[in-house]
């Protein structure tokens, strides 16, 4: 793996995500209140807080999986203001800049590992299939599985199934990549693999935004962390000045709290 | 008067009865797909009369609906041979019952497979038909299969309408032979000689589904 | 019009009658069926278990004809409306044994380790700790078989009892004309009318019944 994962990154137009007065409710419940975040292009932002936070919501709401109720988000040059009707033709084009990675990696499983990587470029990007699946076994090389290409995801391990999912969202060339707890549903051991896979993400220079509990993931690897509490940023800035140093009770409670797991 | 003389004859009746069972599978599949997609929809104009079909096809007693087709379409100026009455309405009740079944795979299939998607950029379309309907079809091919069986034997019904299916055929033989036990023994093992392998063949599809084996 | 109503209606009892001896049978006979295909010995298992997958591998409507004009000792024969409710209670005890069997399966072992345990006896650990349980959870399938059942009881017209299709045939038989088939579509919602209720008390027993598992 000592080829950068995505040598192209450079080529790419790695855009950056601006977040304004975002909220967004379930209900009664006021999820996300009021959220500003800038996310420069090329940088990583890591998310953490504890559970019902609001980070993932937040996440999801940088690509629309969940509309925001207010506020707006620009992400490259494209903005979309909560209110305003979404057109289908903006919200794929949406998509299309933004890489997801979830934390149960939601790979078809009716599909090859080859086939899930290679099927929406086909689709997305209007590559021919010889095309696109010569492209995923480049991309499935670098990280390792190549000789996963014709299995199913059923027949591979969790660490290998999220690399694919990776690799999936990578190969459709994304200006920025959202990562849900990627590791949360992994061993230690083989969250190492894909942690290492983002790292080297990062170091080739793409925009990631990681809701994370690795924190010396977000320590080493991210250049602005963000602390979450109750549907609020409560702090954020340079990690390792934070976790140092946490400005808040409620962030040093959190550290203490996932450093002692 | 020896049996043996009239199991061609049970045979002859056989072949109908999988020639309707065949046909009703087809085409009530492909209608209780489309069935199923009218249910899901978010239209009411498409929602409630396909909820309505559903409903009264699963309602009504199979035997039921062969009367009306076989008595009402003629009534209604439509002639057909017993054999597409019996089609039509074996059809329909398949289309009723396959349509749930349908139904309850598309929505085992877990919401993470349509976000990731959405979150690729692929459009509703192309996640739905490629991603998701695949998914919901192969986990209720085990139901499918075994109301596959049961339109097997809901085949039986159409001697009522006097289709010279397996049933009617025995119905004959029975009356001409006096001898109704062995004629209707026999019967019922043919039947069974197909309906218990295959069910067996189902619970094993059922296992090897379950076990992600592809 | 009046006359069709009132001829199915005529034929309303003997359907629910039918429905109801059979549905009893099932109820009993599951019972033995069902211990057969849980019991440990693998012989009576294998048993039961083809049993059980014959008599549902033949069509209803051979079990009645078998039973009404095949079963003669001497001058004794079973009148129609016998051999209707002894074939759907044959056919409902095999489905039934099935149900009960599917309800202890989706039991957690712990259940039946705790109550072994605790002292208590095979029997009780069955009748009082687990067939509870089990009971509890196959109820949605048991409505709905029920359901499935009283459609049945519609095959018993071909053997000449009196229900509400047997009524139905012989009225169109009478008109064959566009009023003659006016008492099938009667007959269709009277089964709609009993069987929605049903129906809608299954799926929120259902839904009531995952909640609390």
């Amino acid at each position: 793996m000592n080829v950068p994962l995505i040598t192209e990154a450079n080529e790419l137009a790695i855009a950056g995500v601006d977040i304004s007065n975002l909220s967004k409710r379930f209900g009664d419940n006021l999820v996300l209140d009021d959220i500003s975040m800038r996310v420069k292009p090329g940088s990583v932002t890591a998310l953490i807080g504890p559970s019902g936070s609001g980070k993932s919501t937040l996440l999801r709401c940088v690509n629309l999986l969940e509309t925001p109720d207010g506020g707006s988000i620009t992400v490259g040059s494209q903005t979309i203001r909560a209110g305003e009707r979404v057109k289908d033709k903006d919200l794929l084009a949406l998509r299309r800049q933004v890489g997801m990675v979830f934390q149960s990696f939601n790979l078809f499983p009716h599909f090859t590992v080859l086939r899930n990587v290679a099927f929406p470029q086909e689709r997305i990007l209007g590559r021919s299939r010889e095309e696109a699946e010569a492209r995923a076994r480049v991309l499935l090389e670098r990280v390792g599985l190549a000789e996963k290409a014709d299995q199913h995801p059923g027949k591979c391990s969790g660490g290998q199934q999220q690399r694919i999912a990776i690799v999936r969202a990578l190969a459709l060339n994304p200006r920025v990549m959202l990562f849900d707890e990627p590791t949360s549903a992994l061993d230690p051991e083989v969250g190492v693999e894909v942690l290492t896979v983002m790292r080297e993400l990062a170091d080739a220079g793409m925009t990631m935004i990681v809701v994370t509990h690795e924190m010396q993931f977000a320590r080493d690897v991210s250049d602005h962390l963000v602390v979450m509490a109750d549907g609020r940023i409560i702090e954020e800035g340079d990690p390792a000045e934070i976790m140092a140093n946490p400005g808040e009770d409620r962030t040093r409670r959190f550290l203490s709290a996932v450093l002692e797991r | 008067m020896d049996l043996v003389e009239y199991l061609p004859r049970l045979g002859q009746g056989l072949v109908v009865s999988l020639q309707l069972t065949a046909l009703s599978v087809v085409f009530g599949y492909v209608i209780g797909l489309v069935f199923a997609l009218g249910v899901s929809s978010r239209r009411p104009w498409l929602k409630w009369p396909a909820l309505v079909a559903v409903e009264v096809g699963r309602g009504i007693p199979a035997l039921v609906v062969l009367y009306i087709v076989y008595f009402g379409l003629p009534a209604l100026g439509v002639l057909f041979e017993n054999f597409w009455a019996a089609v039509i309405g074996l059809t329909f009740t398949a289309a009723a019952y396959s349509s749930e079944m349908i139904r309850a795979g598309i929505q085992s299939v877990p919401a993470g497979q349509r976000e990731a998607a959405s979150a690729l950029g692929l459009s509703r379309m192309t996640s739905f038909v490629r991603i998701v309907l695949p998914q919901g079809l192969r986990s209720s091919i085990p139901a499918l299969m075994g109301l596959a069986i049961m339109s097997f034997q809901a085949t039986s019904l159409a001697y009522s309408i006097s289709v010279n299916e397996l049933m009617s055929q025995a119905y004959q033989v029975a009356t001409i032979t006096f001898q109704y036990l062995a004629v209707y023994t026999v019967t019922g093992l043919v039947y069974a000689a197909i309906a218990v392998p295959a069910t067996w063949f189902s619970v094993w599809v059922e296992h090897r589904l379950a076990r992600g084996a592809v | 019009m009046g006359d069709a109503l009132l001829i199915v209606l005529l034929g309303l009892p003997m359907t629910l009658l039918v429905t109801v001896l059979a549905f009893t049978i099932g109820l009993i006979g599951g019972i033995p069926l069902m211990l057969g295909l849980r019991s440990r010995t693998r012989a009576v298992r294998l048993a039961c278990r083809f049993a059980v997958d014959l008599i549902r591998g033949v069509p209803p409507i051979v079990w009645l004809f078998l039973l009404y004009f095949g079963i003669t000792i001497g001058a004794f024969r079973l009148d129609s409306l016998s051999a209707a409710v002894w074939g759907l209670g044959i056919i409902s005890s095999a489905y039934l044994a099935e149900i009960y069997r599917g309800g202890f399966a989706t039991l957690p072992s712990g259940q039946a380790e705790a109550s072994a345990a605790l002292g208590l006896g095979r029997t009780v650990t069955i009748t009082r700790v687990l067939a509870p349980q089990a009971l509890r959870t196959s109820l949605p399938s048991i409505a709905t078989y029920l359901l499935s059942l009283l459609k049945d009881s519609s095959i018993a017209s071909t053997i000449g009892v009196a229900d509400m299709v047997f009524n139905a045939t012989m009225f169109a038989r009478q008109n064959p004309t566009t009023a003659g088939i006016v008492p099938f579509f009667i007959a269709a919602a009277v089964y709609l009318v009993i069987s929605i209720p049903v129906a809608i008390t299954a799926r929120r027993l259902d839904t009531r019944l995952r909640r609390t598992h």
